[in-house]
């Protein structure tokens, strides 16, 4: 397999839950990243993408924001690849990428925002926007990783969870499903892929790409947890000791609605959640705080000390 | 028997005999149901193109009813009321009075797009579930949905600075709802997350509560997308004739 250089400096746009909620995700991309000499230049002065919830006050709102983003990492900092390790930011900028260049009303309602907010209009095809799976997959690779794994996860068993915003819908992910290599969109594997170079045992997991409730996480708070239950519940019956996320909205629901589930459903399921940058880190020989292992809910610390980790 | 005809065999509706005798055969109880003949006449023939009006609703003519988006649906695993497919053909038909049946579910679409992932005629309905909920609200049919109430504050916040500063949505959120932040579970969340955290993040995270972080040079993005909205919100209204319906119920007040 091949890796792509033009991976190893992209621009990084975090995106608001990454500071706030999510910020062990954001701790550990950051970390291994310099473990692994990929150098990430922070969007200057970002904006929101417009997340779940701006679109369902107005779509083209929401394309704007995202489309801002990237006007300024392609026209401010003449950057090729913007990196989003948010399932909700990296949704977003591909839609809007999409609808620029097939929607003429899209394109013209954000050049008319553009314009008025005083910054260069940002056309189709000036960056490409990557999830932070597809980075270290391509810029380092399954082979690169297992060079550089000092502390295997070896049998460490996990679920992989992608969740809704990473695959869903598929027409504005053109580069998936498009054969040898590339990732699929009903069955993800990068994820897989990565963790196990690192040693880990991924378990045959059915809900890899269930939805988590995570649009309505408050407004709609039963039906979140009951969401969560299942996947919960399926990683546990499928043998899995930890579920690898990859989006700081999966992230938080999961761990939320698994003490709301105990609290208000008496239902409690035993499973720990980790980020995978944070599962990559440790295998890379990072301390488990240096990837905000302790920031999590779901208490992994004992785990790994179990595991001979940490 | 097509899906509209569902109301007849509803159980309020079913006509049973005690005692009937047809031709020499007794054919009382329940087993012998008949559905008296019926006229529907209180189509809303504009009630599609409302719909399709609205943003998310654009593509509701392409559905051929497969039910594709019913089977893959996450909510209707949990709910089998909640029936994408059921609400498309009714839309369609303009059976509003079925539709309001279910006007108090429609609104729990969970956005996670299996549906729009497996429609084979592009309809998106994701977004036909959004405009439609849209639409009741508009409406007056129901009052705004938590998940409305959420979408706004949080829009609200991104207009005004650029960026999102969790706590203070959630916050803003529930006293919009009249909801107690301080409910069991959260609690027991905060206490895990503050066992191990240390002094300088929980600082930080404390920071940001009263300092919103916020994008710099935001005004002009932020008067041009209150100005679009505002746009957006008056064509809405024209195209749901919301001024006559304001119009009709003041004279029936006045009445």
């Amino acid at each position: 397999m091949t890796t792509k250089d033009k991976y190893k400096k992209v621009a990084y746009y975090p995106g608001c839950a990454l500071e706030g909620t999510g910020h062990a995700y954001n701790r550990s991309t950051k970390a291994i990243g310099k473990e692994l000499g990929l150098e990430l230049v922070e969007v200057k002065n970002w904006n929101c993408c417009g997340a779940m919830e701006v679109k369902n006050i107005d779509p083209k709102i929401q394309t704007y924001l995202s489309s801002r983003v990237m006007s300024v990492a392609a026209n401010e900092m003449d950057m090729d690849v913007v990196m989003a390790p948010c399932n909700g930011c990296y949704h977003n900028l591909k839609k809007a990428e999409y609808d620029l260049a097939n929607d003429g009303e899209s394109a013209a309602v954000v050049d008319r925002l553009s314009k008025k907010a005083g910054h260069k209009t940002y056309e189709s095809g000036q960056v490409e926007t990557i999830h932070a799976l597809d980075w270290i997959k391509d810029a380092i690779g399954e082979d690169g990783l297992r060079e550089r794994v000092k502390n295997s996860l070896n049998g460490m068993k996990i679920a992989n969870y992608y969740g809704c915003m990473y695959t869903r819908p598929r027409h504005i992910f053109p580069e998936k499903d498009a054969g040898p290599g590339s990732e699929s969109t009903s069955k993800p594997h990068f994820m897989d892929d990565l963790l196990e170079a690192a040693g880990a045992e991924n378990v045959d997991f059915p809900l890899k790409t269930a939805c988590c409730g995570g649009a309505h996480t408050l407004s709609d708070s039963d039906m979140s947890t009951k969401l969560v239950l299942n996947i919960l519940k399926a990683a546990k019956l499928s043998g899995a000791e930890v579920i690898a996320t990859e989006c700081p909205t999966c992230h938080t629901g999961l761990e939320m609605h698994q003490v709301r589930a105990e609290k208000v459903f008496g239902e409690k399921v035993e499973i720990k959640i980790m980020y995978f940058t944070q599962l990559l880190g440790v295998a890379l020989g990072l301390k488990p705080k240096k990837v905000g292992v302790h920031e999590n809910i779901s208490d992994s610390m004992k785990f790994l000390k179990q595991k001979g980790l940490a | 028997m097509p899906i509209h005809e569902k109301s007849l065999i509803r159980p309020e509706n079913l006509q049973t005999h005690d005692e009937l005798i047809l031709d020499g055969v007794d054919v009382s109880g329940h087993w012998s149901t008949f559905i008296e003949s019926r006229v529907v006449k209180d189509y809303n023939e504009a009630m599609e193109d409302e719909i399709a009006a609205l943003p998310g609703g654009e593509y509701i003519h392409r559905c051929w009813q497969c039910g594709s988006c019913t089977n893959s649906c996450t909510v209707h695993a949990i709910n089998e009321d909640f029936n994408p497919r059921f609400w498309i053909y009714l839309i369609r038909m303009g059976m509003e009075s079925e539709l309001l049946r279910d006007k108090d579910i429609i609104w729990q679409c969970v956005s996670c797009n299996k549906c729009t992932y497996a429609c084979p005629r592009d309809v998106v309905p994701e977004g036909v579930m959004k405009a439609t909920a849209h639409w009741l609200e508009l409406k007056g049919h129901t009052p705004k949905s938590p998940s409305m109430h959420f979408d706004e504050v949080f829009t609200e916040q991104i207009v005004a600075t650029g960026k999102i500063e969790e706590s203070r949505t959630i916050r803003r959120f529930f006293k919009r709802t009249n909801q107690g932040l301080m409910q069991d579970w959260m609690i027991e969340m905060v206490k895990r997350m503050l066992k191990h955290l240390p002094i300088g993040m929980l600082t930080r995270m404390g920071l940001a509560t009263f300092v919103a972080p916020r994008t710099s040079n935001w005004s002009g993005a932020a008067g041009a997308i209150q100005e679009y909205i505002d746009e957006q919100h008056a064509d809405q209204e024209k195209a749901l004739s919301l001024s006559e319906l304001i119009d009709v119920a003041q004279k029936d007040a006045a009445a």
